[in-house]
Formats: C-alpha cells, structure tokens, sequence
C-alpha cells in the first residue's frame, strides 16, 4: 500500500460516524492508577485492535466502554450520547437506561462466559427474549441462522460443557451478534484457546470485520491485528503511547516502548 | 413389641417427616433470602443476619426450642408446641441454609455475571435466568446434607412435648421394659426418610444437570 492509499483509507474512516468515542477517561484500583486520561474514537465499521503488554490497563478501557467497571473520570458515548454517567458527568445514570445502551454494546469474553445451564441456542435466544422482548420464534430463527453462520448449526442443543472452547467462543460470538450490536467488545477472544482452535474463532471475526461491524479486539494475535485491524491502538502503563495504520506500528513503530514490545514479541514466537 | 407399638412409632414418623419437611419448605428459601441480604450487604440487616447465623449455629437445637418455647411467652408470644417446634426448626435450618446459599452465591462466576451485565439484563432477569439456576444447582448436595442433619434433629423438639420417632420409642420402650426392638424400627425410620431424601437429590440432579457437566 503507498502511503496515499493510506491516507485516502483513514479519510474514510475519518469521515464515518463515531460509534463509540471515550474521553479523558481514568480509572484507578485502589491507589494503582491503570488507565490516565484515555481519549479514543471508534468510527462506524472500524476494528481497532488494543495490544499491549499483560497489566496495561487493556481490559479495563474494554470494561470501562460498557461501564461494567465504572470510570473515575471522563465520559464514554455511544453513539453521541454519554453512557454511564449523566450528562455532565459526575451523576450515576439510572440502571435502567444503562442497560438499555448496554444492549447496544455487545461483549465477549476470554473465557466465554456462556450460561452453562442453558443450550446454546437458549444461549444465544435468552437477551434477545428477555431484554428485547423478542418474540420466542423471531428470537429462534435469528439464533439459528447465526448458529448457521459460525458453523455450529449441529449443536444447537448441546450443553456449553460438551463444547469445544473454539465453539464456546463461537457461540459467545453469535450470542453477541444476536443483539445486533453497533459494536462488539472482545477482550482477548482466543487467549484460553488451544492453538489448534484459535483459527476458527479469528475467521469467524474476519468474516464480521469484512461484513463491516464495528469491533474494539483486545489481543495477543499480532497476525490477526496486522492483516484485518483498521488501527491498532498500543498501551502501555494505563496510557495509549502509540496509535495507527498496522502496517506502520508494525513496520515503523514510532515509540521506544512499542519496538520493545514488538521485539519481546517476535522472540517469544521464534 | 404389639402392632399397635409399632403403629405408635410409625405415627411418631409422621411427626418427623411433617416437621422435616415444614421446616425445610420454610427454611430454604429463608436461608436463601437471607444469604441475598449478606450478599447485597445490605445495612443493619447484614448485621442482624451475621448476628442470627452465628447465635443459632452456636447453639444446640434443644436448648433453641426450650428459649422459644418457654422465652417467648414471657415477652407476649406464646405458642402451641407444634408451632414452636416448626418455628424453632425453621430458624435452625434457615440458618445452615444461609451459609450454603451465600457460599453459592460469592463463588458464583464473575464472567457469567458481567455477561448477563452486558446483554442489558435488569436484577431480576440476573437473578432469576441467570444466578438462580446456578446456585440452585451448585448449593443442592449441600442442601440435601443439611436436610438430612434437620431429620435427625427433630428430637430435639420432643423437649417441649412433641412425640415424634424417637420420643415414640422412647415410650414404647419404658412400657414394654424392652429398649431395643423399638429403637431399632425407629432406627429403620431414620434411615428410610433419609434415604428417601437422597434419592430425591439424586433424581433432581439427573433432571436438571445440563448433559456433560460431569
Ligand atoms: N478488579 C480489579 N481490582 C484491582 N485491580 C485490578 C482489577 N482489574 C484490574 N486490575 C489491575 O489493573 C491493571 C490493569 O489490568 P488489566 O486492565 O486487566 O490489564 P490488561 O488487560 O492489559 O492485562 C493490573 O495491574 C491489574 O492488576
Ligand atoms: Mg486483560
């Protein structure tokens, strides 16, 4: 790619709207502060993909853009409109209206998080039913046809325990997906994977990225990160240090701190 | 021992198994209720709960059904020994309950929770889809345990005057000046019961484990 078509690239995106913006946004655990003043915008059918060494505060910012931790300062919009916090700031908004936005945000998780005494179709069917008030059939026919779409249309019936974890994250994704989100958060989708299984999890994100989702990804797969992301956003120590294109933070790196932890990287996985 | 001993024993079994299972039917979900006050850490009634585990679980059930029977009257409540006996019973029960439930409920996974979070659900959807079916399941062999322990401390409530097995035999063996025949049919009563309660157990974990969590 010449470095016109990548500014020609990021003018687009530039031009789409911010589905999902944070603002000066910190948060401390206790006395250890772990994010310091994060301002990020993700536009419409962008993947930003977080990298950053264990303990830099990736996912609390991921945790933080859904409030389910709460930030100790700055806001998160969605869509423009303030989530968590009033307008303003400081006042908590009421529980009722930040479960409403959550619904838009959907989430998925390192471990899967699927509920274990439901099947995987009542998986992906439960928020649909309950949060949006879909009807049991709509609910069910949207469930099977994303069931379909990741491949696992043969286990609708299954327990999430007689699962494969590739398939738990499979069906995590599809449950987010049956949301129809304006963004899915993933918090390192294929870390507790088996090797093997990480490839079916990142083509089914693949298929998502080029079906235009808007996604924020948390994560280790530095191959996914360069071949798909629109931006890789790097953290280091609660700050975000570097931020761009793939091709240069992984080609040129423009920080000290992003080379190290491209090098530590390269010679983990030599 | 004459049928009509072994008919008085049985009928003293009926005794055990109703207050059993009052008790149970009332305590469980107290116990519950309970455990949902310590888990919310809700003020003044967290202390008061902290406060009722630690005093019942302290002290033996005879001297807890005396204190209701005999202490309560003398503040303007008095009560039939039945309704002592399932109240003291209940309290007991109640108690133990509220430990297992709230070891369910503060072991219960942090991800399922967060996720039920960010599909938006409300408490009660939380509670009620998600947390519910979980901790009923994960608490139930501690339950059934502590259901079989409140069969074998109905004696207690003999004290204030209720003939169930054991106090049962206890008679039919003053009057027939032969201890051991009756206590040996109140011992196959126990075990029956309890057998009955396991077996119970055992049936409602095949009904509701999902295939493949063992
Ligand atoms: N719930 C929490 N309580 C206290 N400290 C936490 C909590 N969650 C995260 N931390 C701390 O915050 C820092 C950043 O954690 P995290 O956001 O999980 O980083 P990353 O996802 O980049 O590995 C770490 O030092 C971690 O120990
Ligand atoms: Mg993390």
């Amino acid at each position: 790619m010449t470095d016109d078509q990548t500014t020609m690239s990021q003018l687009a995106v530039q031009q789409r709207p911010v589905i999902l913006e944070v603002s000066g946004l910190s948060k401390s655990f206790g006395a250890n502060p772990v994010l310091r003043d994060i301002s990020l915008k993700i536009h419409k059918a962008e993947t930003v993909c977080l990298l950053g060494p264990s303990g830099s505060g990736k996912s609390t910012l991921l945790r933080c853009m859904n409030w389910l931790e709460q930030p100790d300062g700055g806001t998160v919009f969605l869509a423009g409109q303030p989530l968590g916090a009033r307008p303003g700031g400081g006042l908590r908004m009421r529980d009722k209206e930040l479960a409403a936005m959550r619904t838009r945000i959907g989430m998925v998780f390192q471990h899967f998080a699927l509920w274990p005494h439901m099947s995987v179709l009542q998986n992906v069917m439960e928020a649909p039913v309950h949060v949006l008030k879909q009807t049991k059939d709509e609910a069910r026919a949207t469930a099977v046809s994303l069931l379909q779409r990741v491949g696992l249309a043969g286990k609708m019936d299954s327990f999430p325990a007689r699962l494969s974890g590739g398939q738990k994250q499979r069906v995590a994704i599809a449950r987010a997906l049956a949301m129809k989100p304006e963004v899915i958060l993933f918090d390192e989708p294929t870390s507790s994977l088996d090797p093997e299984l990480v490839g079916e999890v990142l083509a089914v994100m693949q298929d998502l990225v080029r079906e235009g989702m808007t996604m924020v990804v948390v994560t280790h797969e530095m191959g996914f990160a360069r071949d798909v992301a629109s931006r890789v956003v790097f953290m280091d120590g609660g700050h975000i240090v570097e931020s761009g294109p793939p091709d240069q933070f992984f080609e040129a790196p423009q920080t000290e701190r992003a080379r190290q932890f491209l090098m530590r990287y390269a010679a983990r996985n030599n | 021992m004459t049928s009509y001993d072994y008919y008085s024993i049985a009928y003293g079994a009926l005794a055990t198994v109703s207050l059993s299972l009052i008790s149970i039917v009332l305590g469980v979900p107290l116990g519950l209720g309970l455990a949902l006050v310590r888990w919310s850490r809700l003020p003044v009634f967290n202390q008061l709960t902290i406060a009722y585990v630690s005093i019942v679980r302290t002290c033996p059930t005879v001297t807890l059904a005396l204190l209701i029977f005999y202490a309560l009257p003398v503040v303007g409540i008095s009560m039939e020994p039945v309704s002592a006996g399932i109240l003291t019973l209940t309290l007991s029960t109640a108690a133990f309950n509220t430990e297992i439930w709230r070891n369910a409920l503060v072991n219960f996974p942090q991800d399922q929770y967060d996720a039920a979070l960010s599909f938006g659900m409300n408490r009660n959807l939380r509670f009620r889809r998600i947390i519910l079916p979980h901790i009923s399941r994960t608490s139930l062999p501690a339950l059934v345990s502590e259901m079989t322990l409140q069969v074998k401390s109905t004696p207690a409530v003999a004290i204030i005057g209720i003939v169930e097995i054991t106090r049962a035999a206890i008679r039919v063996g003053a009057r027939t000046y032969e201890p051991l025949p009756p206590f040996i049919f109140a011992l196959v009563l126990y075990s029956l019961i309890v057998l009955a309660f396991v077996k119970t157990q055992r049936a409602v974990e095949r009904r509701f484990a999902p295939p493949g969590d063992h």
